[in-house]
């Protein structure tokens, strides 16, 4: 596992380049646009500095790529990081495919789980309700996690616990550092 | 004594009467009584017999009234429902040693009106023993009787070391019995022997021949020291033919007690050999539900689940009546159906519920789910580790809950931050050399602070063009300035950082700082500042020991 230090530095270095990016475009930004150029520029560079092995930095940078706007910052980030160091970065680029496999999956497994359910509960009325309650809170739930976690669509349970970890590490880096410069904007502004 | 004598002259004396004035009645009780002695294969019926053949004479003339008379009484009045009252009868008789003065006695007045029906009877009498050989004939029609109670009540009482008793006993049948093939009860394989049980109940065999057959399978399963799959398919299947066979002749409960009580004797030995049936169980299990006996399913139904091993037979006689192995009958019916479902997991694990059936296919997807579970779980820890607060939460629905509820708090967070930065900032137009100037200025205010550079760098970074690379380097050797003194301030604030790290303290800012340096330094390889940056990645590592897994 890479350290976390090291992903905050790479992080950062993405952040502000895509920030550069946007800045470059010398567009007059109302607040709600910059807020969201800096969150999306946030999130892609934070995908970006992952190792590109999971599902949730894929998806995100390519909903980040496919929207215009953002698209020339995307490649900015990404050429950047690639000038830096040519070893993981060409792994995210061939990353088009799995959202639609995922959603091919998607409907055949729903299909597929509403009959198995059926018989499953025809199987089991012997079954205990609350093992059956438990059942359909932890599916409510999982169901809720999925639309949380980018790419989530796709992924199966177990890959998606893992898919969270990754992401709850990645965010809360991204939080804190996003802090630290908020606050280091306001105190400098204040001064 | 006294009473036992007074009876019996009274018998004698009543029993010419009886003879003559009711030989139109006899032939029915003859018959009857004929056919208990049929079934019995114990000592007391022949002595029973004279009993109820002289009660039928006893009837007719107000017939009365000694304690023998009356206990007489309910087998001769109610012999088309014997069950109860034979049972009691026998158990009376039993305990007197009248009957077989009595029988000695009543034969040779007897013998002349018997005799034209009553060849068997009368050799009964005579020898006053056990009579197999019985005319097939008689052996139709099988009502329940008390014979059979009266050898389940010995069975129940019998300890597991007669069992070589029992099938002695049994063995006597089965050769006296013709198409009861198969050999002795030890020496024929198990499979073929109850190929011959289930063809003997499948003819309709009376129900004795069912009952002492299906004792000698549990006797020859018990004895033969087969092991526990093979004991498992062959005593479901003679359970499942006997319970046939029980539907069929309806004498339920004696075939109950009398399986129950072997079954309850047999069962400790089996539970020792056979703690894991396996899939021999879950085939049996098949087995059982095929045969379409809805009466498994009934008791299954409404019972408590026990731990393990249990007699299959005592499934059927569950819901007959009530014996001991209750809990081992509903043993019984839950294990194979968990077994068959599972067959990997152990049965403590799977006992509770599960009752369905599945094939083969199921059993790999369920050792598939469970490989899954498994990672699941492991990772539900790592996650218990991350969301803070969630050590002590147990169940996956709750810590799933938390994980949402981090995500969408660190999601909103993002967004929350986002947006003041917008607000803070104008422009847009970060730079890393503003962030390391205000960096620096934050960590001039922080608690160990060395003052004495803050005048100049203000001055020093305004002087440089923003988001240049290369005019980053004249500020170099400002920043490796500030490194140095970065270093020092890191240093004091190690401790606070191998402390813990989960909430961002004060001192944080310091090490950021020395990040930004870092992120900076990296890119122009600048070698003099690395010691620090070691400093700050070693500690940054160990106070980010629970983030890294």
């Amino acid at each position: 596992m890479r350290s976390p230090s090291s992903l905050k530095k790479e992080f950062l270095t993405k952040w502000v380049v895509g920030l550069r990016a946007w800045s470059s475009s010398s567009k007059e930004m109302g607040l709600l646009e910059r807020k969201k150029a800096i969150k999306l520029s946030a999130d892609v560079a934070m995908a970006a500095a992952t190792n590109g092995t999971t599902i949730w930095s894929h998806t995100l940078i390519n909903n980040a790529s496919k929207d215009p706007n953002s698209k020339h910052m995307v490649q900015s980030i990404l050429t950047s990081a690639r000038a830096r160091d040519q070893s993981n970065e060409p792994s995210k680029f061939p990353l088009l495919s799995p959202p639609t496999r995922c959603a091919r999956n998607r409907v055949r497994s729903k299909k597929v789980l509403r009959k198995a359910r059926i018989n499953y509960i025809q199987r089991c009325s012997r079954r205990s309700a609350a093992s059956l309650i438990a059942k359909t809170l932890v599916k409510k739930r999982t169901q809720v996690l999925k639309g949380l976690v980018p790419g989530g669509e796709c992924m199966d349970e177990s890959c998606l616990i893992k898919e969270t970890l990754d992401y709850m590490i990645s965010l809360r880096a991204q939080v804190l550092i996003m802090q630290h410069i908020a606050k280091v904007m306001e105190l400098f502004n204040s001064k | 004594m006294d009473m036992s004598d007074k009876d019996k002259l009274e018998l004698d004396n009543k029993s010419e009467d009886c003879m003559n004035y009711h030989s139109s009645h006899l032939p029915s009780d003859w018959q009857y009584d004929s056919n208990n002695i049929a079934n019995s294969s114990t000592r007391l019926i022949p002595n029973e017999h004279p009993m109820t053949v002289c009660r039928g004479g006893l009837s007719a003339p107000s017939c009365s009234s000694g304690s023998m008379a009356n206990s007489f009484g309910p087998t001769v009045w109610q012999h088309s429902q014997p069950l109860g009252f034979n049972g009691i009868d026998v158990n009376n008789y039993a305990s007197t040693s009248n009957p077989l003065g009595f029988s000695r006695g009543v034969p040779g007045s007897l013998r002349n009106v018997v005799e034209p029906g009553w060849e068997a009877a009368s050799s009964v009498l005579k020898g006053g023993l056990f009579l197999p050989n019985v005319p097939g004939h008689s052996l139709s029609q099988f009502p329940a009787d008390f014979s059979f109670i009266e050898r389940a009540a010995r069975f129940s009482s019998f300890s597991a070391g007669n069992f070589g008793d029992m099938l002695n006993y049994c063995g006597d049948h089965h050769s006296v019995r013709p198409h009861l093939r198969g050999g002795t009860v030890m020496q024929c394989p198990q499979e073929a022997f109850h190929g011959n049980v289930m063809k003997s109940v499948l003819d309709g065999q009376p129900q004795k021949d069912e009952i002492t057959v299906a004792g000698m399978a549990m006797g020859a399963t018990l004895l033969g020291g087969h092991g526990p799959t093979e004991w498992g398919p062959s005593k479901n299947e003679g359970s499942v033919e006997r319970s046939q066979g029980v539907k069929m002749c309806g004498n339920e409960s004696d075939e109950a007690e009398f399986s129950g009580g072997v079954g309850d004797q047999e069962e400790p030995s089996l539970m020792d050999t056979c703690r894991e049936p396996s899939s021999a169980k879950g085939v049996c299990s098949k087995k059982r539900k095929k045969s379409g006996q809805g009466v498994e399913s009934e008791q299954a139904n409404g019972v408590q689940w026990p731990s393990d091993e249990a007699a299959k037979a005592n499934s059927e006689i569950q819901h007959t009546g009530d014996q001991n192995p209750t809990s081992v009958a509903n043993k019984t019916t839950g294990k194979p159906g968990n077994q068959s479902s599972k067959a990997s997991d152990p049965p403590k694990e799977e006992y509770i519920h599960v009752r369905a059936r599945r094939g083969q296919a199921t059993n790999s997807h369920s050792l598939a789910e469970r490989v899954r579970r498994e990672k699941i779980s492991e990772r539900m820890k790592f996650l218990q580790d991350l969301v803070p607060g969630c050590s002590k939460v147990t169940g996956k629905a709750v810590m799933l809950d938390e994980i949402i509820n981090y995500v969408q708090s660190l999601q909103r967070q993002v967004e929350f931050l986002s947006m003041k930065l917008a607000a803070v900032n104008p422009r847009l137009d970060f730079s890393i050399e503003e962030l390391l100037a205000k960096d620096m200025f934050l960590a001039r205010n922080g608690p160990s602070s060395t003052l004495g550079f803050s005048a100049h760098m203000p001055i020093a970074y305004p002087l440089l063009p923003p988001s240049q690379p290369p005019a980053i380097q004249p500020a170099l050797p400002a920043i490796g300035i500030s490194s140095d003194a970065m270093e020092r301030n890191v240093t004091s604030h190690l401790t606070h950082l191998s402390s813990g790290y989960k909430e961002p303290t004060p001192q944080l800012p310091n090490v950021w700082e020395d990040e930004l340096h870092n992120v900076v330094q990296m890119g122009f390889s600048a070698s003099a500042p690395l010691s620090s940056q070691d400093i700050n990645s070693g500690s940054l590592q160990s106070g980010h020991m629970k983030v890294e897994l």
